[in-house]
């Protein structure tokens, strides 16, 4: 108990903390799937590094900018906050699936990544996911489509697991990861539906998020070694 | 036959340039087994992302020499390739 009692007592700074790994990691795998982009001009690995720098942009805003208590600072700067977590989270879930499709539904090639003509049609979906659950003063737009998001996306992590696995082992910590943020936002869902944000599950699932990003991070070092 | 995909065709292209140091295009559109078309498509890619260089001699012909991003992408390909596939991209 006396773990647990000093976790809830110490909540806002462990937040700090646990954002801090998450964005120093996503920083190393952005920084890693960069250079290999600006080698091979690969779509896939650019989506997959925009879905980190998202994350990362998305954990910096509600994490450091959301626990700031400065005089002068008011309702709607943390309405703003919100909205641009949500905004940030959303948009990296779907870079990250589109990372894994693009293939199929991008013909030609593009050269902006952050702004081409499809993106804009998730950046459009993401701010309007955020300002409803903003209007609700809910989180749940934001729930229902990440859940869609990691469930599809762990069908298909789960076929080239199946098709791949034996020959390209992270396919199968891939599979993993996908299905540990599907469970992570099902958690989080369900703890913001019936048990208004029970500081116990709320743990486990910055545990799960932490173990998230860590496989990510796990995969671009292992991946990318020389042999 | 199994299509070749993006890369490699770019890793064969760079490859055959590689081994012959320099390249007139008419053998390497020959070597690169693409059509005229999707040739000079890659080959303005190739150029304008700086894999490799157009030179001309004394008597104004054509030929490709590999870049230092160039050399470094066919050291990385193995790499790369692994990423990819790893990760389902």
């Amino acid at each position: 108990m006396l773990l647990y009692d000093l976790i809830v007592e110490n909540k806002e700074l462990l937040k700090i903390f646990y954002a801090l790994i998450v964005a120093i990691i996503c920083t190393f795998i952005v920084v890693k799937t960069h250079k290999l982009f600006k080698i091979s001009f690969h779509n896939g690995i650019r989506y997959l590094r925009n879905a980190f720098l998202f994350y990362a942009i998305a954990f910096i805003i509600r994490y450091f900018l959301g626990v700031l208590i400065l005089p002068g600072l008011n309702e709607i700067y943390f309405s703003l906050v919100r909205i641009f977590f949500e905004f940030f989270i959303i948009m990296a879930g779907f870079f990250l699936i589109y990372s894994l499709l693009w293939k199929k539904i991008e013909p030609e090639q593009n050269y902006y990544s952050l702004f081409n003509k499809r993106i804009a049609i998730f950046y459009g979906m993401a701010f309007v996911l955020a300002i409803l659950d903003f209007a609700w003063q809910t989180g749940y737009f934001m729930f229902f489509s990440q859940i869609s998001i990691f469930a599809y996306a762990s069908i298909v992590s789960f076929n080239n697991y199946r098709k791949n696995g034996r020959k390209h082992k992270f396919l199968k910590f891939y599979l993993i990861a996908m299905l540990l943020s599907f469970g992570a936002w099902i958690l989080n869902a369900l703890s913001a539906l019936y048990f208004e944000w029970d500081k116990g599950i709320m743990m486990n699932i910055y545990g799960i998020n932490i173990i998230f990003f860590l496989l990510f991070l796990y995969g671009s070092i292992k991946v990318t070694k020389y042999k | 036959m199994k299509k070749r995909e993006r890369l490699e065709v770019i890793r064969d292209i760079l490859n055959s340039i590689n081994k012959n140091h320099k390249m007139k295009p008419t053998r390497l559109l020959y070597s690169s087994n693409l059509s005229p078309q999707m040739f000079k498509t890659y080959i303005n890619e190739l150029i304008s992302k700086g894999f490799i260089n157009l030179e001309f001699d004394k008597k104004d012909k054509k030929s490709f020499t590999l870049t230092k991003k160039g050399t470094e992408f066919l050291k990385e390909y193995k790499v790369i390739e692994g990423f990819i596939e790893n990760f389902g991209l």
